[in-house]
């Protein structure tokens, strides 16, 4: 196939992967999450059996790979509030307690995994980086849930 | 005496002057490949990976500390700034490290391709030496400051980074793939693993 061919199939599947699935999932965090799990990671090569019957393998391919990289930038644009937030939702729509979420994401690391072939090191130290940073603010407020919230009445004193 | 002596030196001057001269022209044009190959590389990491404005400004913004102070305890705001100091530090550390090997690209190589004013060949290499100090004072001063402490200056690095990068591709524009080669082109580097 010619490359101005390919690059409308390419083209054509990723607005197709956009409006029918991602459109779906409005957060980068769980984009970037869902878009690294169709990635064999023996081969780096993505699979989505829907896309692939539409289109061609490999424009399939490319066009996923393009939207996780886009995820990807996305999220390591995103300010630490919206970080935090997103995070919470994506522990919230798990089938996990936040204290849980928080245990495993922190001792595995998922995310490490979940970025895309390429980008580069310093964007990837950094995304890292404010989603450990997200993980503490999500433990302080799960052990002490006043802690970042307007206060309408005064804290609760530990002391009598 | 002393006028041979002027004389002398003057012909030791001249003798070092041509000696340099005729090392220049020796260096191997047909073997280069290698170092266009490198500084495009260089010029890629830079524009795409460290200069970004998002980037830049997500490093050194202020509202995500402030978020933190307001948000969180002592500790967190201590791991934070840690962490954003030792991302800062990375951030120039790897600014300078492209910034000298464009540098180094120039010095050695670009001449033979390059179509540059000997006006602009002065303001790159002014450039240069003012952009690799800015990166050392910027890293000393992140490293004792902190990551919030001289926003000014990484601003003038990020900006002279950019101009230098700017002057950089016209040297190696002849490397870039005429139309039809375009698709390849289209994605961040690295692109999917097809």
């Amino acid at each position: 196939m010619s490359n101005p061919a390919k690059r409308k199939d390419v083209m054509a599947a990723t607005q197709d992967l956009r409006r029918r699935t991602l459109a779906h999932i409005p957060q980068p965090l769980e984009r970037l999450i869902f878009l690294s799990s169709t990635r064999d990671y023996n081969t780096g090569l993505y699979r989505h059996e829907g896309l692939a019957l539409r289109f061609s393998e490999e424009a399939s391919c490319e066009a996923l790979a393009d939207c996780h990289r886009d995820a990807f930038n996305e999220l390591v644009a995103a300010s630490l509030r919206d970080l935090v937030h997103q995070l919470k939702r994506y522990a919230d729509n798990s089938k996990a307690s936040l204290s849980e979420f928080i245990g495993a994401w922190r001792e595995l690391e998922p995310y490490r995994v979940a970025i895309p072939a390429g980008a580069d090191s310093l964007s990837s130290e950094l995304l890292f980086s404010n989603l450990k940073i997200a993980l503490a603010i999500l433990e302080t407020r799960l052990m002490a849930p006043w802690v970042g919230k307007p206060s309408a009445s005064p804290r609760p004193s530990l002391v009598r | 005496m002393i006028a041979l002596t002027i004389y002398l030196l003057i012909g030791a001057g001249l003798f070092l002057f041509l000696l340099v001269m005729a090392r220049r022209k020796n260096t191997p044009v047909e073997g280069c490949g290698e170092e266009f190959v490198q500084a495009r590389r260089a010029l890629r990491t830079l524009q795409l990976g460290l200069l970004p404005a998002n980037l830049v400004e997500r490093i050194f913004d202020r509202g995500d500390f402030e978020y933190v102070t307001a948000e969180s305890s002592r500790e967190i705001c201590k791991l934070f700034l840690a962490e954003r100091k030792r991302i800062s530090l990375i951030w120039v550390g790897r600014v300078r490290g492209e910034i000298r090997n464009l540098m180094h690209f120039h010095l050695g190589y670009s001449r033979f391709q390059s179509k540059l004013s000997l006006r602009t060949e002065l303001r790159l290499a002014l450039d240069f030496v003012l952009l690799l100090f800015a990166c050392r004072t910027l890293r000393l001063w992140l490293y004792l400051r902190g990551p919030y402490s001289a926003p000014a200056m990484v601003g003038i690095a990020a900006g002279a980074a950019a101009r230098v990068c700017r002057i950089s591709e016209q040297s190696l524009e002849f490397l870039n793939p005429v139309a039809g080669d375009s698709f390849q082109n289209d994605s961040t580097p690295g692109g999917a693993a097809i």
